[in-house]
């Protein structure tokens, strides 16, 4: 699991997005028109990819990119429970 | 007033939320409380609260092998309120088969199976009222709650064909049409919204989002002789929301 691949995925799920838009450090909650449903995309976008489903307090510690990066990799390497 | 003395009541999901505050007010009206959850710890703090000494028992509803067990185990009923449920919002490109049987299991195919099995073993009294947990949603859908939308849906319908097959028996069904209550479901989702949307959801409520208790009256209406006459119902209790609704 590369964050480069994490990053490709994310531009792709978004039609606002273009190549290059998005680094390790965006704060994701600082995408233009951010919804809760764009939580939901995240969040479905990492169980589709990785088999990793993040709770909402998972989701709520994230600020970053990296750090949604790096929760989904302590999940799928069993650092944290599969809700 | 709304007496349960000498009847039955079975609660399923009774260990947290509404569940819990329906098991207290059957309890409180002195129905012996029949409470089913995941969690004995949980189902233990509840029983801890009731009025009335009552029947714990540890089901996992999702588990074809634990509802045969409880239906085994409990005792005849005279009433049913099924509160067992999930939410697990989805958006609809993602949905895969899994997401589908996850909240289909639990939201749907529990009612069904425990209903069935329930009168295989004829453990329901003639004069029965069943009530399920359904949600605004099932016809007022919102982003991501495809499957939890057409779970209750389902769960609404389902609930019209035991008011017809059971009502030679006088066993009535009906559902609660609940918005948003004031649960640990509702603490969870808040996590994944924006203070601005919570504030927006929070505002569009009238007289303010639910309590369990708020549904919990509801329920025990149904469940008492007070509403014999309603069946294959749904009744909604909404805090006003639907009235600025354009759907």
């Amino acid at each position: 699991m590369e964050i480069d691949d994490f990053i490709k995925a994310i531009e792709e799920e978004f039609d606002n997005l273009n190549p290059g838009d998005v680094t390790p450090n965006s704060v994701f909650r600082d995408m233009e028109g951010w919804s809760s449903m764009h939580a939901l995309i995240f969040v479905a976008l990492i169980d589709s990819k990785y088999d990793v489903l993040l709770n909402g307090d998972e989701l709520k510690s994230c600020v970053t990119i990296n750090d949604l990066f790096d929760i989904t990799r302590l999940k799928l390497n069993g650092g944290g429970a599969k809700a | 007033m709304i007496n349960f003395k000498g009847k039955t009541i079975l609660v399923t999901g009774a260990s947290a939320g509404i569940g819990s505050a329906v098991a207290q007010l059957c309890s409180d009206l002195g129905a012996k409380v029949c409470i089913t959850g995941r969690n004995m710890d949980r189902l233990i703090e509840v029983s801890k609260q009731l009025s009335i000494e009552s029947e714990l028992f540890q089901a996992d509803l999702t588990l074809e092998k634990d509802i045969d067990d409880l239906v085994k185990a409990l005792p005849c009923i005279d009433g049913w309120v099924h509160c067992a449920g999930i939410i697990e919002p989805f958006p609809i490109k993602f949905i895969q088969s899994k997401h589908i049987k996850s909240m289909f299991t639990i939201n749907f195919d529990s009612a069904c199976l425990l209903s069935s099995k329930l009168m295989q073993h004829k453990k329901v009294n003639n004069a029965s009222s069943f009530v399920f947990m359904s949600s605004v949603s099932a016809s007022h859908p919102y982003n991501g709650g495809s499957l939890y939308a057409a779970s209750k849906a389902a769960l609404e319908s389902f609930s019209r064909s035991i008011a017809l097959e059971f009502s030679s028996k006088g066993i009535r069904s009906n559902c609660i049409s609940a918005a948003l209550v004031e649960t640990q479901m509702f603490e969870k989702t808040k996590n994944s919204l924006s203070e601005t949307e919570l504030l927006g959801i929070l505002s569009s409520y009238p007289l303010g989002i639910g309590k369990p208790m708020d549904v919990a009256n509801a329920a025990a209406f149904l469940l008492s002789s007070q509403s014999s006459w309603m069946t294959g119902s749904v009744m909604t209790l909404d805090g006003g929301l639907l009235l600025n609704s354009k759907k």
